[in-house]
């Protein structure tokens, strides 16, 4: 082959323009890729295994690429679904992709790829050689695995080419890298993994490197063999230089190196170039292959229940004096559970005063005209997360401080419940790298025929 | 006191996480001229960026600037992971504020420059 077609509809869920993707699917791709995830929105996802947008607007994402790529005849690969790629999600994403094959008619095989981890086989591999983290503060303990809700390894391209090499025509998989998700096509195919992986990297967002920048917008690229080119489908988009080389940059910690499972991508020589209005050249992405081959993985473990409650305050006296009052109510309220059954932790997030940035905030002395109180309550069970939070915000409500002028209560409400119970959750606490001999033994593979 | 605001020479200033463990900034400079300018000063440093978010010099990871981007690049290790007990950003993408105040001491910068 010459050169290879990539379209990148946007992320799963998101809300994909179908025109757009029309206009993509008439450039005729080899192949399209979507990203379905990411562990950016927070280890509630990984925990407790639902999907992070509502099925409705996956099922509507789903459908128009579907009868696009089947169509064609052409493989739709589909990574992180629906979220962070636990098995969970996968099920839920493959009844999905069941569905919209029975209501639309359609009849396809899919190759199932997944990614969560067993405890046993890590606790194996640990015993065998220490694992480094990677973000985590420490090397990985007995007690890390034990603890984890959910643990998911991150797949580099090797398996999703196994998964396409089942001659599938979805490839559905749990965690990956987004950037593999593109690359996989065209390294099976023999073209340059530096490339491939970079260009991925930019796909997997769709237009949102593009001027305008969108979430919803296609993009697409073709691959030779010595670079390769990205122009968005729809006609009042671009690409410029400046647009496609800042969104390198985003969401990763250093420019210049992209690590990945088995190597780092080098982008230190990488140049880009305009090739007219709207596309974009470039060339020079180098893949450096590690001497050991490792796979990132990812963990939460379960850390209680949550009840929350929110408030505004625009009293200004309360507002002159509204750390000692908070104090003062968390004492009261510890006082009152402190027989209680069970763990919990308190916490007042004051909005409009260093909600935001915590110990990164200059500003701490600021005083605003009105708060937006959050009060948090993180409790071993879900009833005695309720019954602190309804207590703490009595306390509040009703704090008779002094000068006080306003006797009636202190807390706005934005609405009835006052009081939410948001369930479970969980906190990061794995993030290390696995080093594997086989690319593909974390993640097996199993083929299925829907209709 | 710096004579030009980091807001006049930059098209992008942004923060997002970079893993759950890590916090990243941009800062996009307006034209080439502009970024070399900055690059080559040193008006903007590590040091500053540490005293600005009272972090340890030692938790800024990363400070690189990148030349087909017209970018400088920051990276430091998050105060508390996101989304654990107490974080209030759990995308990091509010965190880049501060940066805005920023006054640069760039005596070459002209107000043509930063047309």
């Amino acid at each position: 082959m010459r050169e290879i077609r990539a379209l990148s509809p946007g992320k799963l869920g998101h809300g994909c323009n179908p025109h757009e993707i029309a206009m993509g699917l008439d450039f005729n791709p080899h192949f399209v890729a979507m990203d379905a995830g990411s562990t950016d929105i927070g280890a509630y996802y990984l925990g407790a295994g639902v999907p992070f947008f509502p099925p409705i607007s996956i099922k509507a994402d789903l459908a128009p690429v579907l009868h696009g790529t089947l169509k064609r005849n052409i493989p739709l690969i589909i990574g992180n679904a629906i979220a962070t790629g636990n098995n969970r999600q996968l099920d839920t994403a493959l009844s999905l992709l069941e569905e919209v094959a029975r209501e639309n008619g359609l009849r396809f095989k899919v190759a199932v790829v997944r990614s969560e981890q067993d405890k046993d086989y890590l606790k194996r591999r640990l015993r065998e050689q220490p694992i480094q983290p990677l973000g985590a503060p420490k090397e990985l303990t007995v007690e890390d695995i034990d603890c984890a809700a959910t643990i998911v390894a991150q797949m580099g391209v090797e398996p999703l080419i196994r998964g396409l090499d089942t001659g599938a025509q979805v490839v559905l998989a749990g965690r990956a890298c987004d950037d593999a998700l593109f690359a996989a096509v065209p390294i099976r195919e023999g073209f340059d993994q530096g490339l491939a992986l970079h260009m991925g990297k930019i796909m997997e967002c769709g237009s949102m490197s593009c001027i305008p920048g969108d979430l919803h917008g296609s993009l697409f690229a073709w691959l030779q063999r010595d670079h390769f080119i990205l122009e968005p489908p729809l006609k009042t988009r671009r690409c410029s230089v400046h647009s496609i080389a800042s969104h390198t940059l985003y969401e990763r910690s250093n420019p210049y190196l992209q690590p990945g499972p088995g190597g780092i991508n080098d982008l230190s020589t990488t140049r880009f170039e305009q090739v007219d209005e709207r596309r974009v050249k470039i060339w020079g992405s180098k893949w450096i292959k590690d001497p050991v081959y490792k796979l990132k993985i990812e963990g939460v473990r379960f850390s209680g229940y949550r009840t929350i409650c929110i408030g505004g305050i625009r009293d200004p006296i309360l507002i002159s004096r509204i750390d000692e009052e908070l104090s003062a109510a968390e004492a009261n309220t510890r006082e009152r559970f402190r027989s209680c059954q069970g763990n919990y932790q308190m916490i007042f997030r004051q909005y409009g005063r260093n909600a935001v940035m915590g110990a990164l905030e200059p500003e701490k002395e600021y005083v605003p005209i009105e708060l937006g109180l959050l009060i948090e309550i993180i409790a071993d069970t879900q009833e005695l997360a309720n019954a602190i939070c309804m207590y703490a915000r009595g306390t509040i409500q009703h704090a008779y401080y002094p000068g006080i002028l306003a006797t009636a209560g202190n807390l706005a409400y934005p609405f009835s419940p006052f009081t939410v119970p948001c369930g479970p959750m969980y906190q990061f606490h794995i993030d290390h790298l696995l080093p594997m001999e086989d690319p593909c033994a974390c993640f097996p593979i199993e083929v299925l025929n829907l209709k | 006191m710096g004579n030009v605001s980091i807001r006049d020479i930059c098209t992008v200033i942004r923060s997002k996480q970079a893993g759950p463990f890590r916090l990243t900034f941009d800062l996009l400079f307006k034209t080439k001229q502009l970024y070399e300018i900055v690059k080559m000063s040193g008006a903007i440093s590590k040091r500053q960026i540490a005293d600005l978010y009272r972090m340890p010099e030692e938790k800024i990871t990363d400070f690189v600037f990148y030349d087909p981007g017209l970018a400088l690049k920051i990276s430091m290790v998050r105060p508390k992971v996101a989304g654990d007990p107490g974080d209030g950003d759990v995308y990091g993408c509010q965190q880049h504020a501060p940066l805005l105040g920023l006054k640069l001491s760039l005596p070459d910068v002209t107000g043509d420059m930063m047309k």
